[in-house]
């Protein structure tokens, strides 16, 4: 590390930052590179991982993050972190100068707790809350196809950049999660260190560790020694228990949440009939919880159909997070294409390729005959059966009624293909719906 | 010395022909079709000795006989639906002699006969016309008549035009071309030289078995039938075979809600949102078929693209003939339970039942649906579809026309060389109309330059649809 020391900070945080844009664009022809740049923080590896009972390649960075940030305190945020480095330099041209938000809560701790609770219930609730997820989204805004998906993306650091020019450095140094990720790490390794090391417990030590009035993981281990502690320590202090309390209530809260927003996404799925998730999106229940909102799936789709949620599909609990919609001319989701399921940096999209990816139910395809031109017998139409790749449209005879009408049959995958070539205006006469069990 | 007559015979008829037109309008109009070839067919016919078929050995034969030729002319167009009519109209102001055979009483083909009303596809994907020449000329015509023809211009939406107006534009623009011409006569085979070329082709009539001789024949038959007796390879494809009928006394928008339409400029019915939920495998409730309108007011033509069958099979024709006549009637009862069309009722069924496909030509060039989908050109091009469901609008190449081994033949209209999916496409009424001009001009330049089709001057040929207006992009 001694060699960095010589290097101004500020060179590596220019750097780190072109770097994250690199990758994020993506300028490299490497095209899962986005998701290795959300799987750097250990807030997204550690939930993600812990939600989808699943550890990625991506993790090993993530690990490496962490150990180091255990040995120097906040050292992603003092040196790699993008967004950091880009509310740093607003905070200094800002109109907020004094340090005011020394005062806050450890914010950014709660919120981690909360997220991993929440992630071991299936949900991790404030994921999405995540630095280099926010720093990401706004580069999906060339795919953006629609003012309001513009500003969508946009969002999450267009308001920390604000928030930041006006109120200061609050976000990295009390809210962000990442760096409450950071700090409990780093106390954590310190306990641990001071009880390998030193028989005595050294209370000023652990008062610092904990933050004075915050909380660190290692309140019991400060509280077992606080059994054994000398006199005049012989019950815990007030400010501990409290800690605990609190950390106690952040979990048991980012668990219940976490199997609230469960349920009620579930029950939304069912309700729906427009919600389409892209293809390898994990069951609804957990969907929008594992999803950061990075929009690295939004950005990796060529024909530009993913689309951040305005809340129309996915509710409130979906807000910002990717559905599917056919409303671009002859845009489907290609038989040909996988993209979306491998940049997804947190499972919530599982990486398939792309014989499984063609296999992925996003929706069913429905045709409405009383709408359907060669139905009726307006037109000589079999759009939809032409346009399906799976072969799963057919326009079929029924003598019976002595009309044809197109049958889709359980190839379909919901794709799309068949809704933009439909002819009909304004409403399709062939439709993805959401997928029902039979 | 086959050379030297087929030339001797082409100055003849290019000035008999010539002849003909001068004094077209001077003649009544059922003298210039009967004087093409006075006495010649009388005497020949009265002459003819029957032959009949008998029985040997529990077969029944067929014994050799002489076939009396009818005419002889340079290029021979067999069928006068879109593709032929456009062949032999493009061919003919070339100066050529041209003898055009129909099967039914009345030119059009499906266009007329099949009730096949809506002229698509015409736009490409950016909603610009793509088809000119004949076929533009055929709709000019359409325009100035009452009850013609209507959405001309109004893309995405199709022109539909009234069948009985295209007859006529048909009939008048035939007696003003000195076309020579047969109509009720049925072409049932080639006529083969030794080598293997097309000489012409044998007719039934009312006149019994009859022969043209032709130094070029184009097959727009819709069925191949004249390339497919001349050796040609084909391929043989079934599918679905239906019938058109008209419906009178409907409302020309069907208004009810939830209803698509393909027309912009038609009032929106109700928000993309309100279709509903349409219930898996539900066979559909609706309680007849509105159709679309056609240029008669209240009347609507309904499609219906029925069951697969054989084409060239005649137990299926027949039975679809039967079947489709009483299930359109069926739900045409249907319809009248409906609210508001209680007045409804059949107008007529088709002549033609909608044969789709039956043959389609193995040709120099076989038209690929990848092709066709990935925008490919050709050097050869003579012409393009419009946009057609997934298929943007594409280029048409002269090989697709040319049998790959025959000579001397032409294939025009839906029976040309392309896959089935291109097929599916290329066998509508436009698109004939483009393979039928840029054939009829191809067999014009054989005759001018005393070439076999396959050695065409590709470029001349397309400098010529350039001069009759067509669109090569």
């Amino acid at each position: 590390m001694m060699f960095l020391r010589r290097v101004p900070r500020r060179v590596i945080q220019l750097t780190c930052f072109v770097g994250a844009v690199v990758l994020v664009w993506p300028l490299l022809p490497w095209k899962i590179a986005p998701r290795f740049f959300q799987q750097l923080s250990p807030f997204v590896a550690l939930s993600s991982s812990i939600a989808a009972r699943s550890v990625g390649v991506g993790a090993i960075l993530a690990l490496i993050v962490a150990v180091v940030s255990s040995f120097k305190k906040r050292w992603f945020c003092l040196y790699l972190c993008p967004t950091g480095f880009l509310l740093e330099n607003t905070s200094r041209v800002g109109l907020r100068k004094t340090r005011w938000w020394g005062k806050l809560p450890p914010v950014g701790r709660y919120v981690a707790i909360i997220t991993l609770a929440g992630a071991v219930a299936g949900y991790p609730l404030l994921m999405w809350m995540d630095p280099l997820c926010i720093f990401s989204s706004p580069f999906a805004m060339n795919k953006a196809t629609n003012p309001t998906s513009v500003f969508l993306v946009s969002l999450g650091l267009g308001v920390l950049v604000g928030a930041t020019f006006v109120f200061g450095m609050a976000w990295c140094v009390r809210i962000c999660p990442l760096s409450g990720l950071q700090d409990m790490l780093f106390y954590a390794r310190k306990a641990l260190w001071t009880r390998l090391s030193a028989s005595v417990p050294n209370r000023k030590l652990v008062e610092r560790f904990s933050g004075g009035r915050g909380f660190s993981p290692d309140v019991k281990l400060v509280k077992i020694r606080g059994a054994s502690a000398p006199e005049g320590h012989s019950a815990a202090p007030s400010h501990i228990s409290g800690v605990a309390r609190r950390a106690f209530f952040a979990s048991a809260g980012g668990a219940l949440l976490a199997l609230g927003a469960r349920r009620l996404g579930a029950a939304r799925y069912r309700k729906s009939d427009t919600l389409l998730r892209p293809p390898g999106a994990v069951p609804e229940d957990r969907f929008a919880g594992l999803c950061i909102r990075c929009n690295n799936c939004v950005h990796a789709c060529p024909t530009k159909i993913i689309h951040p949620d305005t809340g129309r599909e996915g509710g409130l609990a979906g807000f910002a997070a990717p559905v599917i919609r056919f409303d671009r001319d002859y845009k489907y989701c290609l038989e040909t294409c996988d993209a979306c399921t491998q940049v997804c940096p947190t499972g919530a999209l599982t990486p398939l390729t792309l014989q499984q990816k063609n296999k992925y139910i996003i929706g069913e395809a429905l045709a409405d005959n009383n709408i359907c031109l060669t139905a009726l017998g307006k037109k000589e139409c079999d759009a939809c059966e032409l346009a399906c790749p799976y072969d799963a449209v057919k326009i079929t005879w029924d003598e019976a009624q002595y009309i044809s009408y197109p049958v889709v049959n359980d190839k379909c995958v919901g794709c799309g293909a068949c809704e933009v070539v439909c002819p009909t205006i304004p409403i399709k006469a062939i439709r993805v719906w959401t997928q029902k069990p039979a | 010395m086959p050379k030297d007559l087929s030339r001797r015979e082409l100055m003849r008829r290019s000035i008999a022909a010539g002849g003909l037109f001068a004094a077209g309008s001077l003649m009544p109009v059922s003298s210039t079709l009967a004087n093409q070839a006075p006495g010649q067919t009388a005497a020949q016919s009265e002459t003819e000795k029957r032959v009949p078929a008998t029985m040997a050995g529990g077969k029944v034969v067929q014994p050799r006989r002489d076939v009396p030729v009818l005419h002889k002319t340079s290029i021979l167009v067999v069928g006068g639906g879109p593709a032929g009519t456009a062949a032999a109209f493009s061919a003919k102001r070339l100066g050529v002699d041209v003898t055009l055979v129909e099967r039914y009483g009345y030119l059009g083909g499906l266009a007329t006969g099949g009730l096949v009303l809506g002229i698509f596809p015409l736009y490409n994907r950016e909603n610009k016309q793509v088809i000119f020449g004949i076929g533009e000329e055929f709709m000019k015509k359409l325009d100035v008549l009452k009850y013609g023809i209507i959405d001309r211009n109004k893309p995405p939406v199709y022109p539909t035009i009234d069948a009985e107006a295209f007859k006529f534009v048909l009939a008048s623009m035939l007696l003003d071309s000195g076309i020579t011409t047969y109509l009720d006569c049925w072409g049932v085979d080639a006529i083969v030289d030794g080598k293997g070329a097309v000489r012409g082709a044998v007719f039934e009539s009312k006149s019994g078995r009859q022969a043209i001789l032709a130094d070029i024949v184009i097959d727009a038959s819709g069925d191949g039938d004249i390339y497919a007796a001349a050796g040609a390879a084909f391929e043989k494809v079934k599918t679905n075979i239906g019938l058109i009928s008209r419906i009178g006394n409907i409302d020309e928008v069907d208004m009810a809600p939830g209803r698509g339409s393909e027309d912009p400029t038609k009032p929106s019915i109700g928000r993309p949102d309100e279709g509903g939920r349409p219930s898996k495998g539900r066979v559909n409730d609706f309680s007849g078929h509105a159709g679309n309108s056609t240029p008669a007011p209240h009347v609507n033509w309904l499609n219906m693209r029925g069951p697969v069958g054989d084409a060239l099979d005649i137990s299926d024709l027949t039975e679809f003939e039967l079947k489709h006549r009483i299930g359109t009637w069926g739900n045409v009862e249907k319809l009248r339970q409906k609210a508001g069309n209680e007045q409804v009722y059949l107008t007529e069924t088709a002549p033609q039942l909608g044969v789709r496909l039956s043959r389609l030509l193995d040709g120099v060039k076989k038209l690929k649906v990848d092709e066709i989908r990935n925008g490919a050109t050709f050097k050869d091009v003579i012409g393009y579809s419009g946009a057609y469901a997934n298929a943007p609008a594409f280029q048409i190449p002269y090989g697709s026309l040319v049998p790959a081994k025959v000579e001397n033949v032409l294939a025009a209209g839906r029976c040309i060389s392309a896959e089935f999916e291109v097929a599916d496409i290329t066998r509508l009424i436009p698109v004939c109309w483009v393979t039928g001009q840029a054939a009829g001009l191809a067999a014009a330049l054989c005759i001018q330059n005393n070439c076999k089709p396959r050695n065409v001057n590709v470029a001349k040929l397309q400098d010529l649809l350039h001069q009759q207006g067509a669109y090569l992009g």
